[in-house]
């Protein structure tokens, strides 16, 4: 084998050749402290090269098998936590660099981050397969069978529901799906804010200066728009909406050129468009512009099959999140959360376990542990009776 | 001032460099401004991030001093009002006397630097 000519060897610029690899690269000498690491690895673990020169690998590069089995049998999966405190899963490769007689110099461990590959995994094998959406109803079940479709597209969906049926959680999952995944989703909250103030959140502002101040539309890139409560922008803006649709150019408060947006707009409201439109609230252009394709969340009143679903899944998280061993809820306990009606929703049911969580002592959630509004609101019809 | 009761996940008489891992801990009682005592060691036969803040708030302890640790376990411990020194990287006995001397800080490198043979 031929090997390089040692002066070519020593004109190679290596921490130029190190940044450009995508992936994390770390030198270490003979007994496994740092002597350089390229950005990219800069940026995996939040060392910069001069915190890293000098210090043991494992206090640099911290992944699962540090303290297991280091030199580990290469490559391996795992995970490494950075100086920001983030658990990252990585795969880990490691490269001894020898000399013509086969001694080792040094090594290199490559690091590549799976955490776009995880999140991939984790989304496909979620319940529902979508975001934080759950539910076994025929209704929910149709829509997280229209989801990863209209996800696709990129016409603008509306999604209409009551509060606290998810709307905000599907607009999300409709950008996580889509091929936009990796840009900006950007929501902008349509309620009672000054004209001004929306306008330039919205489209951008010029400042006296010249500089335009980017709006969501400019923040979100080729991303998603999310606007909720659609419904509340004044009609101005919501011409200005219309303008967007039509011609995919939006323009900046005070400034005189249009500029071209790539963003998705997702809008949702508590009400369907025509009824909106009806009440006057709703210019019948972006109506029509916005109605179609559409997404409409059932009240969790209408698919009271889900409840029990919904309750057991949301007790596994608040009981992993506070650390408790709940594990159930007593039998008057559940015949209660059953025969509630939500007028909140998911929310309102998520926000009730959470509660009962948090004061119960005992394996199982007991009656005594619900919100006393709750008690009370399910006491009065069997009081009257 | 009063005592105060530390806890060091420990590797090879270093501070971990992960939290989570460690398979015994150095917990040590310091009065700041005072010399330490070398502190008590105890093993973690089955290491987890629940096991070790557990071990921590079982023991009343006031301080971590850890490597690497994750977001919510930080949270955890500081909800619970513990105060965690993280990103240390050091032998365990020298951030126990920089802890003492009261100039110990989160993200502490104290090993020697040595000299690099690549740019």
């Amino acid at each position: 084998m031929s090997l390089v000519p040692p002066e070519l060897l020593a004109s190679l610029d290596l921490p130029a050749i190190l940044d450009g690899l995508p992936m994390g690269v770390a030198v270490l000498d003979r007994e496994g402290r740092v002597l350089t690491v390229n950005s990219a690895l800069e940026r995996l673990t939040g060392f910069t090269r001069e915190q890293a020169r000098g210090v043991p690998c494992r206090h640099v590069v911290r992944s699962g098998l540090c303290m297991r089995r280091c030199p580990a049998q290469w490559p391996a999966d795992t995970e490494i936590v950075n100086r920001q405190r983030r658990m990252i899963p990585v795969r880990i490769s490691a490269i001894p660099v020898r000399d013509a007689s086969g001694l080792e110099l040094f090594r290199l461990d490559l690091v590549e981050d799976l955490s776009a590959v995880r999140d991939l995994e984790r989304r496909l094998e979620e319940p529902g397969g979508i975001g934080g959406l759950v539910g076994k109803s025929p209704a929910m079940e149709r829509i997280l069978k229209l989801l990863p479709a209209m996800a696709q597209s990129g016409v603008p969906v509306m999604v209409v529901g009551e509060t606290g049926t998810g709307k905000d959680a599907v607009a999300e999952a409709l950008h996580k799906l889509s091929p936009r995944a990796r840009e900006p989703f950007v929501r902008v909250d349509c309620g009672p804010m000054p004209p001004e103030s929306l306008e330039a959140e919205l489209f951008g502002r010029t400042q006296p200066s010249g500089d335009i101040v980017p709006g969501a539309f400019a923040r979100a890139g080729a991303g998603t728009v999310y606007l909720s409560d659609v419904g509340e922008l004044p009609d101005a803006l919501q011409a200005r909406l219309v303008a967007f649709l039509d011609e995919g150019t939006v323009l900046a408060a005070g400034a005189r050129v249009p500029v071209r947006s790539q963003a998705r707009l997702v809008a949702s409201s508590p009400a369907f468009p025509e009824d909106m439109v009806r009440a006057g609230r709703l210019r019948r252009d972006l109506a029509d512009r916005l109605g179609d394709p559409r997404l409409a969340l059932p009240p969790l009143r209408e698919r009271p099959e889900d409840i029990e679903f919904l309750l057991a899944h949301f007790l596994a998280i608040y009981s992993a999140k506070f650390r408790k061993d709940v594990t159930g809820f007593t039998p008057k306990a559940r015949l209660l959360l059953l025969a509630h009606d939500y007028p909140g929703n998911v929310r309102e049911l998520r926000n009730v376990v959470e509660y009962a969580v948090m004061v119960c002592a005992k394996p199982d959630i007991a009656p005594a542990c619900l919100p006393a509004h709750l008690l009370a609101q399910l006491a009065a019809p069997t009081g009257s009776d | 001032m009063r005592k105060k009761r530390v806890l060091i996940p420990l590797y090879l008489g270093e501070v971990a460099p992960r939290f989570d891992l460690a398979t015994e801990v150095l917990i040590a009682d310091v009065l700041p401004g005072e010399a330490c005592s070398a502190g008590d060691i105890h093993p973690v036969p089955r290491p987890s991030m629940d096991g070790l803040c557990d071990l921590a708030l079982g023991k009343g302890v006031d301080v971590v001093i850890c490597g690497g640790i994750e977001e919510e376990c930080y949270h955890f411990l500081r909800w619970k009002r513990v105060e965690v020194l993280d990103n240390v990287a050091a032998k365990a006995q020298t951030a126990l006397e920089r802890f003492a001397g009261g100039t110990l800080k989160s993200g502490d490198i104290l090993f020697p630097e040595e000299d690099a043979h690549v740019r």
